[in-house]
Formats: C-alpha cells, sequence, structure tokens
C-alpha cells in the first residue's frame, strides 16, 4: 500500500464516563437481507486472522501466521506469539479491508475470539476489538474459538440443518458437539481426557524425530506406510471404560504405547520402521474419531456432521471419515483445509451467526477466557 | 532436606492415588516439579492433585495454552497446571498474567526441571520413570524429594495409604 488509509477513528469524544458509556453501548442488530456485515477477529493462538463476512458470505478473510518464529523453538512461544500479533495486526486488517472493499465505518458488528487459547495471545485480539467497537460505535461479540471452526463450514456449505454433530479436532482439542442451534445452543457430548489429538501427533513426530509442527509430517509419512502393521490401542472403545467415557477421546496412552514400541526397536538395535510406526498411530487415532463421532450420530438420530479444526487437515481422518459416513448414511461436512485451521473466517461467520440471531453484544468490559467453556458460545462479562 | 523416597505404582490408577496423597500435604504457595519422559504420567498424577484438591474443571495436557489455572471448589488452594516445556523460565508463568498468585495456588510444573530451581528454595520434586520399550510390565516408579524447609518435616512415605 503507497500510504497509509485516512483513520477513521471518529474525533475525541473526550473521556467518557462509565455510565455514559454504558448507556451508550449498541443493542441486539436488525441485520438487513443480506445479513450483517461483521468483521471477525483471530488472535487465539500463533496466527492472526481478520475477516469479513456479510452474512455467510466471505468477502476477505487474511492470516499472517507466526509458526516460522515459533519452528525455531520447536514450539508455540508464548511471548513470540503476542509480539508477533501485535506487529501484524494493524496490516492484517488494513489488507482485509482492501480486499473485502469495506471501510471500518460500514461494518455493522466487531466479533473477536475471546477462548479458548493463548492468554497473551488473546489479549492482543480483544484488545484491538474493544478499541474499534468502542471507536466505531458497534456492538462487540466476544465468541468461543471453538465453536468458530464448526461456523465456518457455514461459509463453505451453506445454512446447517436444524441438528447436527460436529468434531472440532485441533492441536489444543478434541471436541464431540451435538449442535442445535450454532448461536444459541451447543451441547459437549465428549472431549480429550488428556492430549488433544493434534498434540498426541506432534509428540509423536517429535519421538520419530520430525521437525516441529510433527503433524503434517506424521501424516505425510504415514501415507507411505502399513496402517495394519503395529496394532495400537483405542482407548476408552470397550467395556467399562466406552460406558463411563462413550463421547470422551484419550490419546496419552496410544502417544505412550507408540513410544514404547519406538525404544523396542531401538533398543533391539532394529531401525524404527517410521513410516509403518506413524501410519498404524494415525489409524488408531482416525478410528477412534470416526467411531465415536458415528455413534453420536447413531444415538441422537442427527445425519449430519461437520469436521473442523486444523487437525481435520489429516489425511487419514478425511479419508476414513468419508468412507465410513457415506457407507452410513450420514453427511459429511468437511470445509477446504484453509478453513480448518485458525483465520479470521471462522469468528467472523459465529459472529455473523450470532448477531442474526439476534444476541445483545458482550460487554466492553469482557476479558479473555483461556478456558472458555465449549458450552459457552459467546463471552459475559 | 529430607530424602529421597521411592514409590512403585503399578498402574494409572496407583499414579492417581499418589496424586491425591500428595494433595493432602500441598498448601497454597506449594511449588511441585514434575519430571519423566513422555508417557511417565505426569498428567495422570496431575489429574489425582487435581481430584485431591477438589479443584473445578477437567485437568488435561496444558501443552496447547501452557498453563491452566483450576480454581478450588471448596475454599482451599487453587491448581495452576503448568507445561514448561516450551518456556524459558518460571519468570513467564508470572507474565502468562493467570488470575491467581502463585502464593495463593499449588503449581504443578510438568517439564520444570532446570528452570524452576533457582526461583524456588523450597519446592517438591516428582520424577516418574517409566519401562522402556520392549519390558513387559506397566508400572511406574516415583521418586520423590522434597526441597528447602517446608518439605524437611513432611512424611512422604505413606502417600499411598
Amino acid at each position: 500500500m503507497s500510504e497509509p488509509p485516512a483513520p477513521t477513528v471518529p474525533a475525541s469524544r473526550g473521556e467518557p464516563h462509565a455510565e455514559a458509556s454504558t448507556a451508550a453501548l449498541p443493542g441486539p442488530l436488525t441485520p438487513g437481507p443480506a445479513g450483517p456485515l461483521v468483521l471477525g477477529i483471530e488472535t487465539s493462538c500463533d496466527e492472526t486472522g481478520i475477516a469479513v463476512v456479510r452474512g455467510l458470505d466471505l468477502l476477505a478473510d487474511v492470516t499472517a501466521s507466526s509458526m516460522d518464529d515459533h519452528a525455531r523453538f520447536g514450539g508455540i512461544v508464548p511471548e513470540v506469539a503476542s509480539r508477533a500479533h501485535l506487529e501484524a495486526f494493524g496490516p492484517t486488517l488494513e489488507a482485509a479491508l482492501e480486499r473485502s472493499g469495506v471501510r471500518l465505518e460500514d461494518l455493522d458488528a466487531v466479533a473477536v475470539a475471546s477462548g479458548p487459547g493463548l492468554v497473551g495471545s488473546l489479549t492482543v485480539g480483544i484488545a484491538a476489538a474493544k478499541a474499534l467497537a468502542l471507536a466505531l460505535g458497534l456492538g462487540l461479540y466476544g465468541v468461543n474459538h471453538v465453536i468458530g471452526h464448526v461456523a465456518v463450514d457455514a461459509l463453505v456449505h451453506g445454512e446447517f440443518p436444524e441438528e447436527f454433530i460436529a468434531l472440532v479436532v485441533s492441536g489444543g482439542h478434541s471436541s464431540l458437539l451435538l449442535v442445535r442451534d450454532i448461536a444459541t445452543d451447543v451441547v459437549e457430548l465428549g472431549q480429550t481426557l488428556d492430549d488433544a489429538a493434534g498434540e498426541a501427533f506432534d509428540k509423536v513426530g517429535r519421538l520419530l524425530g520430525l521437525p516441529y509442527p510433527g503433524g503434517p509430517h506424521v501424516d505425510r509419512l504415514a501415507q507411505r506406510g502399513n496402517a495394519e502393521a503395529i496394532a495400537f490401542p483405542r482407548a476408552l472403545s470397550r467395556g467399562k471404560d466406552l460406558a463411563r467415557h462413550r463421547y470422551d477421546f484419550s490419546f496419552s496412552g496410544l502417544k505412550t504405547a507408540v513410544a514404547r514400541v519406538v525404544e523396542g526397536f531401538e533398543d533391539a538395535g532394529v531401525e524404527v520402521p517410521a513410516a509403518d510406526v506413524a501410519a498404524s498411530f494415525s489409524e488408531a487415532v482416525a478410528d477412534v474419531l470416526v467411531t465415536k463421532t458415528l455413534a453420536a450420530c447413531g444415538e441422537h438420530g442427527v445425519t449430519t456432521v461437520v469436521i473442523g479444526g486444523g487437525f481435520s487437515a489429516n489425511s487419514r481422518l478425511r479419508e476414513l471419515a468419508a468412507e465410513r459416513f457415506a457407507a452410513a448414511g450420514v453427511e459429511l461436512r468437511l470445509p477446504p483445509i484453509r478453513y480448518c485451521t485458525d483465520n479470521g473466517a471462522m469468528i467472523a461467520a459465529l459472529g455473523s451467526a450470532v448477531v442474526s440471531a439476534g444476541a445483545t453484544p458482550s460487554e466492553l468490559d469482557i476479558t479473555i477466557d483461556s478456558g472458555m467453556p465449549l458450552t459457552q458460545i459467546l463471552a459475559a462479562s | 532436606m529430607s530424602g529421597r523416597t521411592a514409590l512403585s505404582l503399578p498402574d494409572a490408577e496407583a499414579t492417581q492415588a499418589l496424586g491425591r496423597g500428595l494433595a493432602r500435604v500441598l498448601r497454597a504457595g506449594d511449588l511441585v516439579v514434575l519430571t519423566g519422559a513422555l508417557g511417565a504420567g505426569k498428567t495422570t498424577l496431575t489429574q489425582g492433585i487435581g481430584a485431591g484438591l477438589r479443584v473445578r474443571g477437567r485437568v488435561s495436557s496444558p501443552t496447547f495454552i501452557i498453563a491452566r489455572v483450576h480454581p478450588s471448589e471448596v475454599g482451599g488452594p487453587d491448581l495452576v497446571h503448568v507445561d514448561a516445556y516450551r518456556l524459558g523460565s518460571l519468570d513467564e508463568v508470572d507474565a502468562l498474567d493467570l488470575d491467581t498468585s502463585l502464593e495463593d495456588s499449588v503449581t504443578v510444573v510438568e517439564w520444570g526441571a532446570g528452570l524452576v530451581e533457582p526461583l524456588a528454595q523450597d519446592r517438591l520434586e516428582v520424577e516418574l520413570v517409566r519401562p522402556r520399550g520392549g519390558e513387559g510390565h506397566q508400572g511406574r516408579e516415583a521418586h520423590l524429594r522434597g526441597v528447602g524447609a517446608r518439605w524437611a518435616q513432611v512424611e512422604l512415605t505413606g502417600l499411598l495409604q
């Protein structure tokens, strides 16, 4: 861009009094027929994502990532991530506005991921969102990052059915949800008791000596291996464990089993068959995820599943889900990979849904919630 | 400084039971440093501590969000569960701006060895050892060592009872 855009913040209104600013807070919106024009801000981990949607139309989606910085450290470093968000925020916002052809003053609402995620990272996004909402006189909607991973699919595949099952799998989450209304009614059926699916992949990547983040490397390696070479355990899938944890996951024991198999080869002085280990491990993870999701469909009489989150990029999960869901007559809605990883579009999509449902905006004093429960769609003070 | 206590943990339930036993002796301001290879049972032990302290929320791996605060449900200390694998020092735990102070909480740091020693004169070190590779059994061993005046008089041998 040749020159910085003219400031669009209204001229100083002086120091607002607490009562005055509360009284001036915008109420629920009545969007036009094309739906509300919503800015979505996502900074829960290491991507700075900003997007603009009108209703279910994605007008722009821009992402800056600090992953290259983290790769040097072998993991996400909170301080590096929050500094990167600060630096990336302005240019990312400008790019999103330019690509969408939308001016800040045209917006109807500002949505921001208020949790769960890294404290320092979330703080940057929510501070920026509050400043924009206050300066523009718009409603602020602090929304749940994990539900955003589900909501984004409506931008790709259109309106959601009345009721569906959502599987959200990423480096930080593995959750099975029953969604009756993406804006108002989400029930958590189960989640991981220990490691998230993506986290287990990253740790197995470390065990196999692959670079960080290990997930994609393990996935690529697995495609060359024999998935039946090693019988890895399917946790919480039988008897008493299954009865107690019908829709919960556990990947910690599987990770330990992989560690011991790898050590067994090393101790025997045999080269580790890394591709077979990766393939057998991937199969165990995908099998449990797909089996439990289908069981939830059966129990709740639901015929649509949405899969979201960064780990839904995993090739074996996509393959196995497509195969088994088709056989069971369940419709699988799986967004393209670029919408599965963290981005602004998912937050704008959920913001749009929440605004369209007539929700009252969040108060301007909401804080981030790094452990935000999945049943909470909109942040409360 | 107390000596080292070794405890045998035949299964994951025993690891959780040790956590509950530890919760009986842990007080606000205490620091527990957990070490052990991937899969040794660090998160499982912390789950037991959380159950014993009666804190809110499911104790699972904190790797993604680095640190998680579990508020007490019974007016006791909160549990701060930290994965220090990617942290440069424990100073950064304070910098994480958690909604609780470490003086009012029991802080459990996984992968904290080598990071926290300069900061904490009193700490309980717990090393979990799991069998390697092809060894047949599933059991773990816990090695406990209290460091500093806080732990000088604390009896650690009966924690599994």
